[in-house]
């Protein structure tokens, strides 16, 4: 046979030739090819080292001298000489020792020879150079490299310069237009009145305003008209809803496990409302973060009237993703998911990488990796069901009182108590009453007939008459089996599914398990597990301390408070970037969970570090934040295009423009039920999952397939309310949320993307939902006035927050007639001709431009 | 495709390996998907790689994992041991022998079991692969791992890749679209673009009365519809003029014309009336019929005359599948349902001169114990089972690798998941080490940092 692989060193050589000339400016390439050998050695050979050599040549293990767990040890080899000649496989002793050859020294692995396919990476491995990724390939490589990368570096204190220009004296204007003025940019004229209120409405609290609203701020020509409105906004309890679930994409928000059948966590939203609320409360970031990494531990020494918040806060650790069909499958990679949210969410670093090797690009290694695991390791996770709940009956596990222990562990004593005796009754089931004694009886009689046949036969006698009983006993054992199993099962069916007493208040949260430090997963794979690893911070961000875990913690409270430190370069940088990029639609960084080596570069690192500096000193306060952001000619700067500026810098990168954008998924409908009048703004509570006797998912009937129809709901529970309050499944996504570029539902999402298919416009025009919408709209509109010109012109008012124009009015009602006199050749009355040529209209409005973009 | 944009696109791919997309694509970095669309549509035809036959896919998914002993991977010495206990799972378990029978079919002589005696009849056409092996043996995990290439985390389908590297050739359908009457295993993430941009989403066909979401108009009339799509246009032009230089909103005017572009052609690819009554009888097709598999089979030709890119079918759901636990019988109603119209598909497409540019995979998320706990059921395989290729520039009438006596493990040419896609992907032009998308700090691809293109099994 032969296979070629296309993913082959002499690709990344030949790149590595065609590239050099450009060496000396870039060291992408280089690094690319660099990465393609890294790859090829983690994906072909060290797994083959480790799984077939390392048994005999790795660790204690040295036979006839050779270790292979270093290029290093096989270049010094063993007792027959150097294992490799790198360049050169035809004299590599290895590689004869592989390939089986009759008159070679040593035939290896001794049993069976590899696969040649295997064989032949190893030659073309050697032939290369025999890479071997022992240094972490984010080393310096040349002068620039050498500089510490800029966000390992501490937050530098930085004054504003002055603006020789005048324009401004707020401190971010100074900042980017000293900038602007570099390179010849001129910022655009300020956003007209109107423009910056939409802007703003959407942008504190994802609705626009209503024309009372509108006409109120419109009014007012007092000079803090605009401060007072923002004041207004972040006051609003909408202000939580929409900025809550900014974070809620950081932190991966589902209502769901993830497990191959997708069990609902009905509990999850205690979490949703409480990232809302903290942020309608301005909670102190640091505090904040906090309680979501160690609020169970918190709460001990806690005031005990935020007991239950600060456990619940814990719902970011216990929201890690599920996998497979029963509980803590995969644990490692449960852990995975924790370790890289961590580390995204709150220090932009992405950390998944070294759980298999040390990073390729930050300086984090697999020992960094193994110390975190350690601390999320040593932490008690809840278990929310997965198939195995259906079929094995598990139940669910270690969610967690929302009351001090002390206060309920009689009742949770008493309830497990009385749960494990319901437990031992079924499973006696299986030795006494009628059916296990019936059973034992036949059993005994098989059993004898069997001696009886063995007697019979070691005497040469004919067995055949006795043989043929066994099969009419042998059933009835098992029909008697069948009826224990189904007694057992009938009274299984009665058992609560959770390990609390459903009436306890209890939370999806975590709680410290028992303190442990975690080994290596050598290749990520736990069975292969190498040195243990003090828990710990990752090594290059820690300062030379390593985290001081008392004895039997966790390691969490430490962790967290490392994170918030002043002195850490990373956390304050990563949040105001955050907020940054929510206000302006991308981020300093703009990729704001990667401040990492290979994510992009500041565009202000002086601002970020300026705006990190501040938010530190106003007590980690988000509502500073914004109330400084906004108050910037930055933030209030029109966004028409302007062909000077637009040729020196076309991005934008320096804001000389407010970048006009498309409404999230969630704004955009938001938005729409509040013009037609359907949006119910109250907070629904949990979302109405059946009882958990009704729990019978799995893999082939995963959530939320209805038990009794066989229906499976794409998007089961719809509501009027705000978007943040939709159900959100990790396996299945939304299919209106799917379409407009909503989260992720898997992992953490640092920003949306904004993509234009027809599909959305399919949807907005044909969709139940949005026909729905229209008609509630084109009912809302009649209802106003009888005059089509007061008509058309709320229209506008309601979706635009402006009064309709002459040119507008007068098409519209060309429009109207236009369509009805359409609709005179069916069969309806005046009245449906006049309400269907409305909610044409209505359609229209919701599908233009003016609706889902911001300017 | 204008000139301007294909030279950027060549020097994407050219610079997608070295990983210097970013800086050559310079100030447009921030702008492509503006820019994309500037040249007209983010789903506009791309150069491939490397000149290839198969201009669509049509990638069936048989649901549930069909046994490779029982259906396209002949073992003699199965039927021949039956019963006798090999080493299995810690303990002993009995073999169990087919309980169908195999003969050859063709001039090649394949080997295929009674299970598929349509199949049978074009075995000149398939390349049975008899050594596939996924990494872990669950439905869900391994469903995924067949669309995405990945068992865990969620990544975007094989479809959705090859809609980002290919475009399409009909831009009023979907690139990607997906027959599918029930929910399969892992949902809907098994045809999600996931981080590639939704246009690349499968589009899910329900059969029935309303195959597409969304399609049917809510109005009572197309000329209603369009009334409206005359008056959008009118208010964002209106909008555009005092926003000039925007292209974003350009675009999407144009994505809503596009939608009702749609809303036009779609119906008429579900329309079978102008098929003649030899096409219904090939596909052993009632005419009033417009749900079954081979209404499918038929619909998917349809997509593909009418130029959409991929087609797949999905045969049943996560329930009453392949997942013969049981009893191996339950095979027979399965293989009844899509024999025929498989092999009608390949038949017609071949008819009509179509096969030359279309790949047909056949594949199922892994394949069963060649041992059984009952002696009538097979358990989930995962280290050796059988998928097929047919159709352009595949070699015909031949096998590629093989199992063991048994077909419990690989004995030769082993094609892992990875390699199942790389040959899929270089049959469509794309080479699978050079389809990179830039996501969360690192380049991804289908094939993950594996993937071996089976050279063999070219034609």
């Amino acid at each position: 046979m032969i296979v070629h692989r296309k993913f082959s060193i002499p690709i990344a050589a030949i790149l590595l030739l065609l590239c050099g000339v450009h060496a000396a400016v870039s060291m992408e390439p280089i690094r690319a090819a660099q990465d393609e050998q890294y790859a090829f050695f983690e994906a072909k050979i060290r797994p083959v080292l480790v799984n077939t050599c390392f048994d005999c040549h790795g660790g204690e293990e040295v036979n006839n001298g050779l270790r292979v767990d270093s290029r290093e040890a096989l270049l010094e080899g063993g007792i027959y000489g150097a294992a490799i000649v790198p360049g050169d496989p035809d004299a590599s002793l290895l590689i004869e020792a592989i390939r089986h050859n009759e008159t070679a020294y040593v035939q290896m692995p001794p049993d069976e020879k590899l696969l040649d396919h295997v064989v032949r990476d190893f030659e073309a491995w050697v032939k290369a150079g025999a890479i071997w990724p022992s240094e972490p390939a984010w080393q310096p490589t040349d002068k620039v490299e050498a500089e510490p990368h800029w966000s390992f570096a501490p937050v530098k204190t930085v004054e504003p310069p002055v603006d020789m220009t005048g324009w401004s004296d707020h401190p971010i204007d100074r900042f980017v237009r000293a900038q602007q003025h570099e390179r010849g940019l001129h910022p655009n004229a300020p956003a007209d009145k109107r423009t910056l209120m939409r802007r703003v409405y959407f942008n504190l609290v994802g609705l626009p305003p209503t024309p009372e609203e509108a006409r109120a701020f419109m009014a007012d020509t007092s000079p803090n008209a605009f401060e007072q409105l923002v004041e207004r906004l972040l006051a609003s309890p909408q202000y939580g809803e929409r900025w809550g679930r900014h974070w809620m994409d950081v932190v991966r928000y589902a209502d769901t496990g993830g497990d191959n059948a997708d069990y609902p966590i009905p509990e999850a939203y205690l979490y949703r409302d409480y990232i809302i609320d903290s942020f309608n409360t301005d909670k102190p970031y640091d505090q904040f973060v906090h309680e979501q990494l160690a609020g169970d531990i918190l709460a001990k020494t806690g005031p005990p009237q935020r007991y239950a918040e600060q456990i619940i806060a814990t719902g970011f650790i216990a929201l890690s993703r599920r996998f497979g069909t029963g509980p803590y499958q995969l644990n490692h990679l449960i852990l995975e998911d924790t370790i890289d949210t961590t580390g995204r969410a709150f220090l932009g670093l992405t950390m998944r990488c070294a759980r298999c090797h040390d990073h390729k690009f930050d300086p984090i290694t697999m020992e960094d990796y193994y110390a975190m695991y350690g601390i999320f390791d040593s932490t008690q996770y809840p278990y929310a069901g997965s198939e195995s709940f259906q079929t094995d009956r598990n139940p669910r596990t270690h969610f967690v009182p929302l009351l001090p222990l002390e206060q309920v562990q009689s009742q949770i004593d008493a309830y497990q108590a009385e749960l494990s005796q319901r437990r031992k009754e079924i499973e006696k089931l299986e030795h006494e009453g009628e059916l296990a004694e019936k059973r034992n009886s036949i059993k005994q009689q098989i059993e004898s007939l069997r001696e009886q046949i063995n007697t019979l036969k070691s005497d040469g006698g004919d067995t055949s008459d006795l043989e043929s009983q066994l099969p009419v006993l042998s059933t009835q054992q098992n029909e008697l089996t069948d009826q224990i199993n189904r007694q057992k099962g009938d009274l299984k069916q009665k058992l609560p599914r959770s390990d609390l007493p459903a009436d306890m208040p209890q939370a999806y949260a975590v709680r410290d398990g028992e303190a442990k430090d975690a080994p290596i997963h050598r290749r990520g794979d736990p069975a292969q597990s190498g040195p243990t690893v003090k828990r710990d911070v990752p090594k290059f961000l820690n300062g030379g301390n390593a985290l001081d875990i008392p004895e039997g913690q966790s390691g969490r409270l430490q962790l967290a408070q490392w994170l918030t430190n002043p002195a850490n370069p990373l956390t304050a940088r990563v949040m105001v970037n955050r907020i940054w990029q929510y206000h302006f639609g991308k981020g300093i960084v703009t990729t704001s969970s990667n401040f990492g080596r290979n994510g992009s570069k500041p565009t202000q690192p002086e601002l970020l570090d300026y705006l990190a500096t501040r938010f530190i000193e106003s007590g980690w306060s988000v509502k500073a934040m914004h109330r400084l952001i906004l108050s910037s000619k930055t933030y209030q700067l029109a966004s028409n295009n302007d062909a000077h500026n637009a040729a020196v810098d076309a991005a934008n990168d320096y804001y000389w423009r407010f970048d006009r954008r498309r409404l999230e998924a969630e704004a955009i409908r938001d938005a729409v039920m509040s013009i037609s009048g359907l949006l119910d703004p109250s907070r629904p509570g949990a979302h109405p999952f059946p009882p958990m006797e009704k729990w019978h998912w799995l893999q082939h009937i995963p959530f939320p397939y209805d038990n009794v129809t066989g229906r499976f709901e794409p998007t089961p529970y719809p509501s009027n309310h705000r978007s943040v309050y939709l159900m959100t499944q990790r396996l299945q996504y939304h299919d209106y949320l799917g379409l407009f570029d909503g989260p992720d539902t898997n992992t953490t999402t640092a920003v949306r993307t904004s993509s234009t298919v027809p599909q959305q416009s399919l949807f907005l025009m044909n969709n139940p939902w949005a026909h729905e919408q229209a008609q509630a709209f084109a009912r809302r509109l009649m209802a106003f006035s009888h005059d089509p010109v007061e008509r058309i012109n709320r229209a506008h008012v309601l979706t635009y927050s402006r009064e309709v124009t002459a040119e507008e009015q007068q098409r519209a009602e060309a429009y109207i007639n236009r369509v009805d006199e359409e609709l005179t050749t069916r069969e309806l009355s005046p009245d449906q001709r006049e309400f269907e040529a409305w909610n044409s209209y209505a359609q229209v409005l919701f599908r233009s431009n003016e609706l889902l973009y911001i300017d | 495709m204008s000139k301007q944009h294909r030279f950027n696109r060549r020097q994407f791919l050219s610079c997608a390996l070295a990983g210097c997309a970013t800086s050559v694509l310079g100030p447009f970095a921030k702008l492509s998907l503006a820019a994309e669309l500037y040249a007209g549509h983010p789903l506009a035809p791309k150069l491939t790689h490397h000149s290839a036959k198969a201009k669509n896919l049509i990638f069936v998914f048989l649901t549930g994992g069909f046994a490779h002993v029982d259906t396209f991977d002949y073992k003699p010495k199965l039927q021949r041991d039956h019963g006798k206990e090999i080493p299995a799972w810690g303990t002993h378990k009995p073999l169990m022998g087919s309980p169908f029978k195999f003969q050859a079919y063709g001039e090649s002589g394949l080997m295929i079991s009674e299970l598929f005696p349509h199949l049978g009849g074009v075995a000149d056409e398939l390349c049975i692969i008899n050594s596939l092996h996924t990494d872990i043996v669950e439905h869900f995990q391994a469903t995924l791992a067949m669309h995405t290439g990945s068992s865990t985390i969620p990544m975007p389908s094989i479809g959705a890749w090859l809609s980002y590297g290919l475009g399409t050739q009909n831009l009023k359908l979907p690139s990607y679209m997906v027959l599918c009457e029930n929910i399969p295993y892992a949902g809907t993430q098994v045809w999600d673009n996931h981080f590639l941009p939704p246009v690349h989403q499968g589009v899910r066909i329900l059969p029935g009365d309303e195959p597409v979401a969304n399609l049917n108009t809510s109005t009572d009339s197309v000329t209603l519809a369009e009334l409206e799509q005359m008056m959008l246009r009118d208010i964002n032009e209106l909008h555009a003029r005092q926003r000039p230089d925007d292209l974003e909103l350009l675009a999407r005017m144009n994505a809503n014309d596009t939608a009702v572009g749609m809303m036009r052609t779609a119906p008429n690819v579900f329309d079978l009336s102008e098929e003649n009554d030899a096409t219904f009888n090939l596909y052993g097709l009632p005419r009033e019929d417009n749900t079954s598999f081979a209404w499918q089979c038929l619909v998917a030709r349809r997509l593909v005359e009418s130029g959409v890119r991929v087609v797949e079918l999905i045969d049943t759901g996560a329930t009453n599948n392949w997942d013969a636990h049981g009893n191996m019988a339950d095979h027979r109603p399965k293989a009844e349902r899509v024999d025929r119209p498989l092999a009608a598909l390949i038949k017609d497409l071949k008819m009509r001169g179509m096969l030359d540019e279309t790949l047909i995979a056949v594949c199922t998320e892994f394949g069963r114990t060649p041992f059984s706990n009952n002696m009538a059921g097979r358990e989930h395989h995962a280290t050796a089972f059988s998928c097929l290729l047919a159709g352009a520039g595949v070699q015909g009438g031949t096998t590629y690798g093989e199992s063991d006596d048994y077909g419990v493990e690989i004995a030769s040419q082993p094609c892992h998941v990875h390699d199942y896609h790389a040959t899929i992907l270089h049959l469509m032009g794309i080479d699978h080490t050079k389809l990179t998308y830039r996501y969360a700090g690192r380049n991804f691809r289908l094939t993950d940092v594996s993937g071996n293109v089976l050279q063999d099994v070219l034609a």
